[in-house]
């Protein structure tokens, strides 16, 4: 969930022999080699399918599905809604995640575990319980306008279910732990005293911020917003249940497609949302590495 | 607090500034709990403010409605099932990636991993194909059926396995496994003496977090669930989809009590904020 870095194994024994490293560690392997990789391979392959409405699908070669993608607005407008709101979720989850970030990972307090514990909570009771929330929170009657009309700010409710904005805030509170988790371990392995040193030095807080915390927890902003980004491009339940219908993102695409019996569509349309993300997030990386290296 | 050297009035705002902000955004975190929550109370059963009234009777409902029991005793029985078996195929794996040495181990941990990073809607459909592919070469019916969903969910139980046991294995020290082994100790007496009882909180922790990812997954699921079985959180999205009142938020409450629950059982072998 956090950051994962690359294990620290010990290892100054011989090598451990074959056969007893292949019966350890080969039937997991094996399983999620199976249950993973090759279905990713075989989903490629429907991909580059074709459908007939007749016989569901046609075993064929060809790009038509990616082609019948790209060529359509209403195809191409879902990938940059999808675009749009996850980067804009990414960036607000890292604006609202450092501080609580910080704060955690520098707290003494003996409430500390029971903080996390509070951050961690929304990430297994689900997204659907979470949007279950925010439709309290944004309908017609909701707590939002109702509050709103009594304070005089508005005189007729704000349509806030099934827009855009309602969609955002609901991926924001989703990936907002995840944020919080990577950057809170990241900053941990901060010495704090090269905090008090820029102090001692005469820094101000946000000197210190920008000239010493900032650089040193590059890389744990950049494995967290990678993340909060590809799960923002890959949301379902939230977009589903604050979108409505007519708001479609990548995600429920994916889904509606493959309601339809449409595999090989469906299946590019997947291969799509997971290039453009993958695609992305590697870019990112490699340029913030280089950006950064000495 | 004591006062350290640098401290300004400067630094004593950036703190205010700093505990605000981060407050905000715990609140932001938590808000769309507690409406759910507050809504599981309302006496009417449209979600208006502010409420007429309050009632427990939405909760007294619920054993009662079908959907949400069933939903509840399958995701229960996937969950168990699924984590014994990430468990059973995780720990040697884990233990193997730690102590062992053999070519490829990075890249045996990173795929292990890897369940954990490809998206539950990509998952999804690529297991429902890999299950069309499957039925059609074997003619084993696993297309919706409780043996598939449960193999879905071994696949989001193992990562966490591997992670949380991999973790227990480094911060624990050899000493002690060479010292049994001088001592006469075969490998398997040292595993089985020494090494397991060390990592036994890991282990509980991994059959709980396993447990946890599995009994709340939805998009994976959505895939491979076949007519007339719902997991839970299949059943509450597809009520959210035609309305919001009560009913569902006590059922919601419940999901709650029920995940935190198991975490704060979780807390008491490993510390939550070491292992997320």
């Amino acid at each position: 969930m956090a950051a994962t870095g690359p294990t620290q194994f010990q290892s100054d024994e011989a090598p451990t022999s074959l056969l007893s490293a292949t019966t350890l560690v080969g039937p997991a392997t094996v399983f999620v080699a199976a249950g993973l990789v090759v279905p990713l391979a075989i989903l490629l392959r429907y991909s580059f399918n074709h459908l007939d409405p007749r016989r569901v699908m046609v075993e064929t070669f060809s790009l038509d599905n990616y082609v019948k993608f790209f060529a359509d607005p209403y195809y191409t407008g879902v990938l940059l809604t999808t675009l749009r709101v996850a980067a804009l979720c990414t960036v607000a989850c890292l604006v609202l995640g450092l501080p609580l970030a910080y704060v955690l990972a520098r707290t003494q307090s003996r409430f500390k575990n029971m903080l996390i514990m509070l951050v961690v909570l929304p990430l297994f009771v689900g997204n659907a319980v979470r949007a279950a929330g925010w439709m309290t929170l944004f309908g017609s009657k909701g707590f939002l306008n109702v509050t709103l009309t009594q304070f005089g700010v508005i005189t007729e409710p704000l349509q806030i279910m099934y827009t855009e904005s309602a969609v955002a805030a609901g991926i924001i509170a989703v990936n907002l732990p995840y944020m919080v988790l990577t950057l809170q371990s990241v900053i941990e392995g901060i010495n704090r005293n090269v905090e008090e040193a820029a102090f001692s030095l005469g820094a101000g807080p946000m000197t210190m911020f920008r000239r010493v915390l900032l650089p040193l927890s590059l890389p744990g902003i950049l494995a967290g917003t990678i993340l909060t980004f590809i799960l923002g491009m890959n949301a379902y339940a939230t977009p589903v249940l604050l979108g409505g219908p007519k708001f479609k993102m990548m995600g429920p695409l994916v889904y509606g497609q493959f309601q339809l019996n449409n595999w090989p569509f469906g299946a590019s349309v997947a291969f799509i949302l997971m290039t453009a993300t993958l695609g992305l997030t590697v870019t990112a990386n490699i340029l913030v590495q280089r950006r950064f290296r000495r | 607090m004591t006062v350290a050297p640098g401290w300004t009035s400067s630094r004593f705002v950036g703190r205010m500034a700093l505990g605000t902000a981060a407050g905000v955004s715990l609140a932001y975190i938590l808000l769309p709990m507690f409406f759910v929550i507050w809504l599981a109370f309302f006496v009417q059963e449209i979600p208006s403010f502010p409420p007429e009234g309050y009632s427990l009777k939405w909760f007294r409902a619920i054993p009662g409605n079908d959907r949400f029991v069933t939903g509840f005793l399958l995701s229960l029985q996937v969950a168990v099932v699924a984590t014994s078996i990430g468990l059973a195929l995780g720990v040697p794996a884990a233990v193997c990636l730690v102590r062992g040495r053999f070519t490829g181990r990075e890249t045996v941990n990173n795929l292990l991993l890897l369940p954990l990073i490809v998206p539950g809607i990509v998952l999804g459909i690529a297991l429902y194909v890999f299950h069309v592919e499957t039925e059609i070469a074997t003619g084993w019916p696993i297309l919706g059926s409780l043996g598939g969903l449960v193999a879905g969910h071994v696949l989001i139980a193992i990562p966490w396995t591997v992670r949380l046991i991999t973790a227990s294995l480094v911060g624990m020290d050899r000493a002690v496994e060479e010292a049994a082994q001088s001592l006469g100790a075969n490998r398997l007496i040292t595993f089985r003496r020494v090494t397991l009882p060390a990592i036994l909180p890991g282990i509980v922790a991994a059959a709980l977090f396993g447990f946890i990812a599995s009994f709340g997954n939805l998009e994976m699921s959505l895939f491979l669930v076949g007519p007339g079985r719902t997991t839970l959180p299949i059943a509450i999205l597809q009520y959210l989809e035609w309305k919001i009142d009560p009913t569902i938020a006590a059922v919601s409450v419940l999901q709650i009590l029920f995940v935190g629950g198991a975490m704060l059982l979780t807390d008491r072998f490993v510390k939550i904020g070491r292992v997320v």
